[in-house]
């Protein structure tokens, strides 16, 4: 059963940022530092927009589907 | 020197005793409020980017500390000037996460993708669909009315593909949705990507859930499954509601 939960590393990099970069609390967006008055830093920008157009090319390009259709 | 903030949980109490290390090694301690607290650590210097290994040791001090509580992930990047400020979000979102925290207390997420042949089962459909219609091939109307007519043939090939898929998200939801507490379900993002779905588990009941998706991998469907989690409850953190 362990070859189900052992995913290659692209993969699992790929379920981590997915996560990590595009969801979960976001306390940075400008409606919370404006009700907030708080001067925050949101750090690399640029880089993480990039991290995650990369990252979506990536997603579903080197998933091998599998060779015969389903037959339910 | 900054602060980085990595996950509110349900505790004010201290944490770790400086053996959870953040970015750059640095030791997370929790900025406590009320009856919660905000895991952070120091930073110092600047950091103008968030490398790759920065966004790893982001995830890895919050699933260190699902371990021992509930938390509510922050997105990754976040960079307060002072704990003042710190304080001054926990104070204005409280009830957000407060909320949170309570739906979420002793969950956790899996997910679960369903990749299928859907380039080949488009296929088939326009197969079958082709010898049951005589449709264009009887029609000898003008170009105008033969393009919608096309048109209209590509719509229901599609949604005869998409029938399928919903036949096929049923049957393995029907597998998973029962130990499940809250489902997200993607359907059809792509082609070969039949399904990308989050459910959000109790703890205790995440060897139920596994075994749920034993019976439905073994299930004769030449489908290919991947299979993630335990996770921190990233897709079911609901702000503002």
């Amino acid at each position: 059963m362990d070859n189900v939960y052992t995913r290659s590393k692209d993969i699992a990099l790929i379920e981590i940022l997915d996560r990590v970069l595009d969801k979960g609390v976001v306390i940075s967006g400008d409606i919370v530092i404006s009700v907030a008055d708080v001067d925050l830093i949101y750090v690399g920008l640029k880089v993480l927009l990039s991290s995650v157009e990369t990252m979506n090319r990536l997603k579903w390009a080197e998933v091998p589907c599998p060779e015969s259709p389903g037959n339910l | 020197m900054k602060i980085y903030s990595y996950c509110i949980i349900d505790s004010k109490e201290r944490i770790g005793d400086g053996h959870i290390r953040g970015l750059n090694g640095a030791p997370v301690y929790n900025i406590p409020y009320r009856d919660m607290g905000i895991v952070v650590s120091n930073l110092n210097g600047d950091i103008k980017d968030l490398t790759k290994s920065h966004l790893l040791e982001h995830e890895n001090v919050v699933e260190m500390l699902m371990k021992n509580f509930t938390v509510l992930p922050l997105r990754s990047g976040a960079l307060f000037n002072r704990e003042e400020e710190v304080l001054h979000v926990m104070e204005k979102f409280y009830g957000d996460f407060r909320s949170n925290l309570d739906r979420l207390i002793n969950k956790v997420e899996f997910g679960i993708k369903i990749i299928w042949s859907g380039d080949n089962i488009r296929g088939e459909i326009l197969k079958d669909h082709a010898s049951s219609s005589h449709f264009l091939a009887a029609t000898k109307d003008s170009p105008g009315k033969m393009f919608i007519m096309g048109k209209f043939e590509k719509y229901k090939i599609e949604r005869a593909l998409k029938e399928k898929a919903e036949i096929c998200i049923a049957f393995a939801d029907n597998f998973l949705n029962r130990f499940a507490f809250e489902k997200k379900l993607e359907k059809l993002i792509s082609t070969n990507l039949l399904l990308n779905a989050f459910y959000l588990v109790d703890k205790e009941r995440q060897r139920d859930f596994k075994e749920a998706f034993e019976l439905l991998r073994i299930a004769p469907d030449n489908f290919k499954y991947l299979f993630s989690g335990p996770w921190p409850p990233y897709n079911f953190i609901r702000m503002g509601e």
